[in-house]
């Protein structure tokens, strides 16, 4: 608890009107001495307690106000919204985004070898081969499309969550990060896993690579 | 001397699309018989079954990540000579020294081409 300057007053009076009573009674001290003595005391920490009960409110206050703004800070998180629904539809979407890309590459690629492995066929059926392919990868390549919709849906999702982090973060005003207990898999992703690809100026290129073997 | 390209050879990878994609790049380049592992594990189990002539492995795969299966192909005498290619996106060179530390042969960064391919496997076999 604080000590304020009031406080610090109020303590010290009862002391003070004690030794100005005894200044004035001299050397003899009689029992209705100590009881007046005793009076005085009490009288006096009334105020001292009464300091005491207001910088306990003023403290209880303040700890109560902070109580309640978290309250609100935590329900603007809505965690259970992110829990239920924001993060497995973002889940969801990349999920389907690595699925499409998959099929996408695969159906180009079939077309692809269908067009290599294209042998003997007359001028006219091998155009007519190579038509039909070329269709196959323009439809395969509008998933680009649909994926970046879903990508789009993921950003925004992650917007959010940044947005709303910040934002409580700001209101407890955290200044540094506990760390946070490392899970087995997490520990095997940074010790083993790669992060790339990287960004273009943080990567080395193949020639880089080369020195490295020469 | 000519490239052998009747040995065998096992690509590792996650992904079926790059999979496929080494493998019509390593057909491109005259290498028929290709067999494929979805991870460091399952390509430790084929090479202890079929002896390769060379693994091309991506980094990134889980149970077992490329860096894994090298240090595995490495540590095992019965395999440790096989030439051993590492084909990754990641191309920090802290990750590179790395690799080369665990003894592999050379590095390819994705994306990359039938010609960088097949440079890269001639200088293993200095071909």
């Amino acid at each position: 608890m604080k000590k304020t300057a009031s406080s610090e007053e109020a303590m010290r009076q009862p002391f003070d009107r004690v030794r100005a009573y005894v200044d004035g009674k001299g050397e003899h001290t009689s029992f209705t001495d100590v009881v007046a003595l005793a009076e005085i005391t009490a009288d006096s920490m009334q105020a001292f307690f009464e300091s005491i009960d207001r910088s306990i409110y003023s403290e209880l206050r303040e700890i109560a106000d902070y109580i309640t703004n978290m309250r609100n800070e935590i329900t603007q998180l809505r965690a259970g919204e992110l829990k239920t629904d924001r993060i497995p539809k973002a889940g969801e979407h990349l999920g389907a985004i690595v699925m499409a890309t998959e099929e996408a590459t695969n159906s180009i690629m079939e077309a692809a070898e269908a067009m290599l492995a294209a042998e003997g066929e007359d001028e006219a059926t091998y155009k007519a081969l190579v038509n039909d392919k070329v269709m196959s990868i323009f439809e395969a390549c509008s998933f680009q499309d649909i994926t970046g919709q879903r990508i789009a849906r993921v950003v925004e999702t992650l917007e959010n969550i940044e947005n709303r982090i910040g934002r409580f973060a700001a209101a407890v005003q955290t200044k540094g990060e506990a760390a946070a207990e490392e899970s087995e898999r997490e520990r095997r992703a940074r010790e083993l896993l790669l992060n790339g690809p990287q960004a273009k100026g943080v990567a080395i290129d193949q020639n880089d690579v080369d020195a490295l073997f020469s | 001397m000519a490239l052998n390209t009747a040995m065998p050879v096992l690509i590792v990878d996650d992904y079926s699309t790059m999979l496929r994609i080494i493998r019509n790049l390593l057909k491109q380049i005259g290498f028929e018989d290709v067999d494929e592992a979805s991870d460091g594990s399952q390509a430790l189990g084929k090479m202890r079954e079929k002896s390769y002539g060379l693994v091309i492995s991506d980094w990134n795969m889980e149970p077992m990540t490329g860096i894994e299966l090298l240090r595995e192909v490495r540590g095992d005498e019965a395999l440790q000579r096989t030439p051993f290619i590492m084909v990754t996106a990641e191309s920090k060179t802290e990750n590179v020294i790395l690799a080369k530390k665990a003894g592999v042969n050379n590095y390819i960064v994705k994306p990359f081409n039938a010609a960088t391919l097949k440079t890269k496997i001639e200088s293993v076999f200095g071909a």
